[in-house]
C-alpha cells in the first residue's frame, strides 16, 4: 500500500463517522451533516398534551475527533434534543435525573408558571440523584428559546446540558416576508473542559458522602450550605460554617476559562454545514447556550435579521456580524445570492481555536449545492499563477505545468478545495 | 559534549510550541518542640526535620501514555550526615491506565502503609523493612532507594509490582548496582472511594531480597537477607462525618542465623526478626472538611535468635487539631521500651512529648487531564 491508498482509506474510514470537507457538493455530505444537526425529540400525546422525556446522564464527549471528556449531557447529546410544538401547545416534560448530582431544568425564554421555572431552592427543590421532575406549562411565547440545567450553573451549563425550544407559529409572520423551506438550528457554547473534569469530579464525590449521610437521616443545612433564614445562616457562622467566599471553597477556586468552541456540540472540523441553493432563503436559529460572546460574521453576504430572543423583529434589518451573548437568541434569513462556499465564524477569533490551537472551534460553512464541482478545482480557479497558470503570469507556464504541479500536489494533496486545515 | 549540546538545542527548537505541563507541587512542613525523658537525644526548641517539598511536572505522550518527573527534597536529622537537605525523589514515571514504570530515587516498596505519625519515621524500626547495607547513622538511607519499578494494575484494584533497588551502602557509597529485588501484590481501593468501603481498604504482602555479601556463602538467595511483609488497612467506621481506621503491618526478616548479638546496626538489620505495629485512628469531619484526630499505636519486634532476650516496644498516641486550610496544630506521646541488645544499640527506655504545628499542601496546576482514580474514570469509561 502506498502513500496515497493509505491516505485514501483513512478517509473513507472516516467518513462513516463524520464527514469532513473533502466533497461537500457530494449527496454524502448531505446524509452525514443531519448528525451535526440538532435532533428532534419525539413525542406522545396525552390528551391535551405533548409528553416528552428528557433524562441526564454522564456522557463522554468527543467535540473533534481525537479528543474526548467525560461531561453530562440531556439524552445522552450535546445539545440535548431539540423540543419543538406549536405556540400554546400543552407541553409536559417527564425528567429523569439518572446521575449522583442534582439538576433542575429552566426553560429560558418561556412563559412557564413559576413553580416550573427550574430555579433551585427558588422555585423548586434540586431534583436529586435518581429522582424525577415533571415540567407542564403552556409553550408561549413563539419563537426561538432554549432549555438549560440551572443547578451549579456555572458548571452544568458549559458541561453541555442545554437543548433548544423551538415554539413555532403556524400563522409565522417571518415565514410569510422570507419565504423558506429549509431551517437550521445553531446552539454555541464554550467549554473549559479542565474545569468540567474536575468539578465533576469534587461534585459526585460530594455527593457520594450527601447521599449516604441523606439515607442516615444526618444531613443537615450546613453540610449543604442552604438555609432557611438568615437566623440559621449566621447560626452556621458561629458553629464554623465558612462560606465558600471566605476560605475553605468546596468548588474550584479558578473560574472557568474555555478552550473548546462548539456548535451544536462540535467544533471545527466536526462542525456542521448549512446547505444552501442560490436563490432559496434558509432560516438560521441562533442560540447562545455558553457564557461566552460570539461575534459570528457571514462572508460573501448580508444576513436580514428577523428576530431577537424569539420575538419577531417588525422592522427586518440587514448584518453580515452579530454579536450573540450569553443567553441570547437570534433568527437571521440567508438569501442565496452569492453561489459560492463561505465561512460563519466567530470573529473573535480566540475562539476559532480548539484548546488553543488555532483553527477549530466555531468555524462552519455555508455550501450552495448548486456550485458546479469545477468552481473547486484549485488549478482553474487560483488567482496564484504557481497553481493556475491562467492566472496571467505566462513567462512561468512551462515550469507551473510541469515542476510546480507535482509540487503542489505533494504539498496540499488533491487539486481542488475545500480541504481541512488544522494548524495554520 | 558539544555534540550533546546540538542536538539538545535542534530538539528544543523543534519542540518550541510546548504545551505547558501540569505543574504539581507539595509541601509539608513540620515544627515541633521535642520533649526527651530518659533520652540520649537533647531536647529541641524548634525541630523542623521531615519538612519537605515536591515538585512534579506531567504531560501527555504520543499514544496515550502520560510521563512525569518529580523532584523533592527534604530536611533531614541534623546529625542524619545527609548535609542541610536531602533530595528524596527524584524519578520519572511513565504510565497508562493499567501499567507504571518507575526510575529513579524515590520511596522504595519496604513499607506498604502511611501510618498516623507526627513524621514519617516516629515509628520506622517497626514500620520499614529495614536496609541491610545501612550503617543506621539516618533513616532516609531505610526509607529511600534508587529504584526500578514496574507495576501492573488489574481491575482498578489489583497490583502487582516488581521491583529492583539500590540501597544506599554505607561501606561502599559509590555502588550504585542493584543490590535488592522484590515483588509486592497489593489490593487497594482507591482514594476518592476509601471513605465508604466497608472493611477492607488495603491488604498487601511484599517480598524483598536484599543481596547482601554473608561469609561462607556463595549463591546469592542463600546469602541474601529475605523478608515479607504483610499490610492491611480496615475501615472500622466507615463514615464521612466519623471515621475510624486500624492500620496494621507484620514484617518477618529471615536473617542471618549465625548473628546471636548486635554489634552495630548491620547486625539488626541482618538478624531474624518480628515486628508488628497498629494503630487505631478516630477522625472528625465537620462541614465537610477535617475537624480533628486522635490515634493511638503500639508495636512490639521481636529478635529470636538472639543469645540474649532482645525486644522493642512503642507506644504512640497523637492529636491534630485543624486550625485553618492545611494547617494543623498537634501533639504527640511516644514511649520506647528496648531491651537485651536493642538497649546496647539505641538506649533504654524513652518518653518523648513533642507539641507541633504541621502545614501540608499539595496542589495541581494546569491541570490537563484526569488521574486514573479520579471517580469519572473510575466508573464512567476511563479517558486516555
Amino acid at each position: 500500500m502506498d502513500r496515497r491508498d493509505f491516505l485514501a482509506t483513512g478517509a473513507v474510514s472516516t467518513a462513516g463517522m463524520l464527514f469532513f470537507p473533502g466533497n461537500l457538493l457530494a449527496k454524502e455530505a448531505k446524509t452525514n451533516n443531519k448528525h451535526k444537526l440538532v435532533q428532534t425529540l419525539p413525542y406522545k400525546m396525552d390528551g391535551e398534551w405533548k409528553e416528552f422525556e428528557l433524562y441526564i446522564d454522564v456522557h463522554t464527549h468527543e467535540p473533534a475527533p481525537g479528543y474526548k471528556y467525560h461531561t453530562l449531557a440531556f439524552n445522552d447529546m450535546i445539545p440535548g434534543p431539540e423540543i419543538r410544538v406549536n405556540a400554546g401547545d400543552k407541553v409536559r416534560v417527564k425528567f429523569i435525573n439518572k446521575t449522583d448530582l442534582n439538576h433542575t431544568i429552566h426553560w429560558h425564554g418561556v412563559y412557564v408558571p413559576w413553580r416550573m421555572d427550574g430555579v433551585p431552592f427558588v422555585t423548586q427543590l434540586p431534583v436529586m440523584p435518581k429522582n424525577e421532575f415533571i415540567y407542564e406549562f403552556v409553550a408561549e411565547p413563539e419563537g426561538t428559546h432554549f432549555y438549560h440545567c440551572h443547578w451549579g450553573t456555572l458548571m452544568h451549563m458549559q458541561a453541555g446540558m442545554f437543548g433548544s425550544l423551538i415554539v413555532e407559529n403556524p400563522n409565522d409572520p417571518i415565514k410569510k416576508k422570507f419565504p423558506y423551506e429549509r431551517e437550521y438550528t445553531l446552539v454555541y457554547s464554550s467549554h473549559d473542559t479542565n474545569y468540567i473534569r474536575e468539578e465533576m469530579n469534587s461534585m459526585l464525590e460530594r455527593m457520594k458522602q450527601r447521599s449516604y449521610l441523606m439515607k442516615e437521616g444526618r444531613f443537615n443545612s450546613e453540610q449543604w450550605a442552604v438555609f432557611d433564614n438568615k437566623e440559621q445562616f449566621t447560626a452556621s457562622l458561629e458553629n464554623g460554617y465558612q462560606p465558600p467566599y471566605v476560605t475553605n471553597r468546596r468548588s474550584n477556586s479558578d473560574l472557568p476559562q474555555a478552550n473548546w468552541f462548539t456548535v451544536n456540540g462540535k467544533s471545527y472540523p466536526s462542525t456542521p454545514y448549512l446547505f444552501i441553493k442560490s436563490g432559496e432563503n434558509i432560516r438560521i436559529r441562533l442560540i447562545n447556550a455558553g457564557a461566552e460572546t460570539h461575534h459570528l460574521h457571514l462572508h460573501g453576504h448580508d444576513f436580514w435579521m428577523v428576530a431577537d430572543d424569539g420575538v419577531p423583529l417588525e422592522h427586518p434589518f440587514k448584518r453580515n456580524t452579530v454579536p450573540l451573548t450569553p443567553g441570547k437568541t437570534y433568527d437571521i434569513i440567508v438569501e442565496g445570492k452569492n453561489r459560492g462556499i463561505w465561512t460563519f465564524h466567530d470573529h473573535d477569533t480566540r475562539k476559532v481555536t480548539n484548546n488553543g490551537l488555532y483553527p477549530g472551534g466555531n468555524l462552519l460553512a455555508l455550501v450552495y449545492e448548486d456550485l458546479p464541482a469545477d468552481e473547486l478545482i484549485i488549478s482553474k480557479h487560483s488567482g496564484n499563477p504557481m497553481y493556475n497558470p491562467n492566472a496571467g503570469m505566462g513567462d512561468m507556464k512551462g515550469m507551473e505545468n510541469k515542476n510546480m504541479g507535482s509540487m503542489n500536489k505533494m504539498m496540499f494533496g488533491e487539486d481542488k478545495l475545500p480541504k481541512i486545515a488544522l494548524d495554520e | 559534549m558539544k555534540k550533546i549540546i546540538y542536538i539538545a538545542i535542534l530538539i528544543s527548537g523543534l519542540a518550541n510550541a510546548q504545551i505547558t505541563p501540569e505543574f504539581e507541587i507539595g509541601a509539608k512542613g513540620v515544627f515541633s518542640g521535642n520533649l526527651n525523658f530518659n533520652s540520649e537525644e537533647s531536647n529541641a526548641v524548634t525541630d523542623f526535620s521531615d519538612t519537605q517539598l515536591l515538585m512534579g511536572l506531567s504531560q501527555k505522550l504520543y499514544n496515550n501514555w502520560r510521563a512525569q518527573f518529580v523532584l523533592g527534597l527534604q530536611f533531614p536529622d541534623a546529625n542524619s550526615n545527609l548535609g542541610e537537605v536531602f533530595y528524596n525523589n527524584i524519578f520519572m514515571k511513565l504510565e497508562d491506565q493499567t501499567n507504571i514504570f518507575k526510575v529513579g530515587r524515590t520511596l522504595a516498596q519496604t513499607n506498604l502503609n502511611e501510618f498516623p505519625t507526627l513524621r514519617d519515621d516516629d515509628a520506622q524500626q517497626f514500620v520499614y523493612a529495614l536496609n541491610p547495607f545501612s550503617d543506621g547513622v539516618n533513616t532516609e538511607r531505610d526509607q529511600y532507594a534508587n529504584v526500578l519499578d514496574y507495576t501492573h494494575i488489574f481491575k482498578q484494584r489489583f497490583s502487582v509490582s516488581i521491583h529492583g533497588e539500590n540501597f544506599y551502602d554505607s561501606l561502599e557509597p559509590n555502588d550504585f548496582r542493584l543490590n535488592s529485588m522484590g515483588l509486592s501484590l497489593v489490593y487497594r481501593v482507591p482514594e476518592s472511594q476509601r471513605w465508604n468501603r466497608n472493611i477492607v481498604q488495603q491488604i498487601g504482602l511484599s517480598y524483598n531480597n536484599y543481596f547482601t555479601d554473608r561469609p561462607g556463602y556463595s549463591n546469592d538467595f542463600d546469602s541474601s537477607v529475605k523478608n515479607l511483609l504483610f499490610s492491611t488497612i480496615l475501615n472500622l467506621k466507615p463514615d464521612p462525618i466519623n471515621f475510624v481506621d486500624f492500620k496494621f503491618q507484620a514484617i518477618q526478616n529471615f536473617g542471618w542465623d549465625e548473628i546471636t548479638e548486635l554489634n552495630d546496626y548491620f547486625d539488626y538489620t541482618r538478624t531474624q526478626s518480628t515486628s508488628l505495629f497498629g494503630t487505631f485512628r478516630y477522625l472528625k469531619q465537620k462541614l465537610e472538611r477535617p475537624h480533628y484526630q486522635i490515634s493511638v499505636g503500639g508495636g512490639y519486634k521481636s529478635l529470636d535468635n538472639l543469645s540474649t532476650d532482645s525486644n522493642q516496644l512503642l507506644f504512640i498516641a497523637n492529636g491534630f487539631y485543624r486550625m485553618g486550610q492545611n494547617f494543623d496544630i498537634g501533639f504527640q506521646y511516644r514511649y520506647t521500651e528496648n531491651d537485651g541488645f536493642t538497649q546496647n544499640l539505641f538506649g533504654k527506655n524513652e518518653h518523648r512529648l513533642q507539641l507541633a504545628i504541621v502545614y501540608s499542601f499539595s496542589q495541581i496546576f494546569n491541570k490537563q487531564f484526569g488521574d486514573r482514580e479520579d471517580l469519572l474514570n473510575l466508573e464512567h469509561n476511563y479517558i486516555k
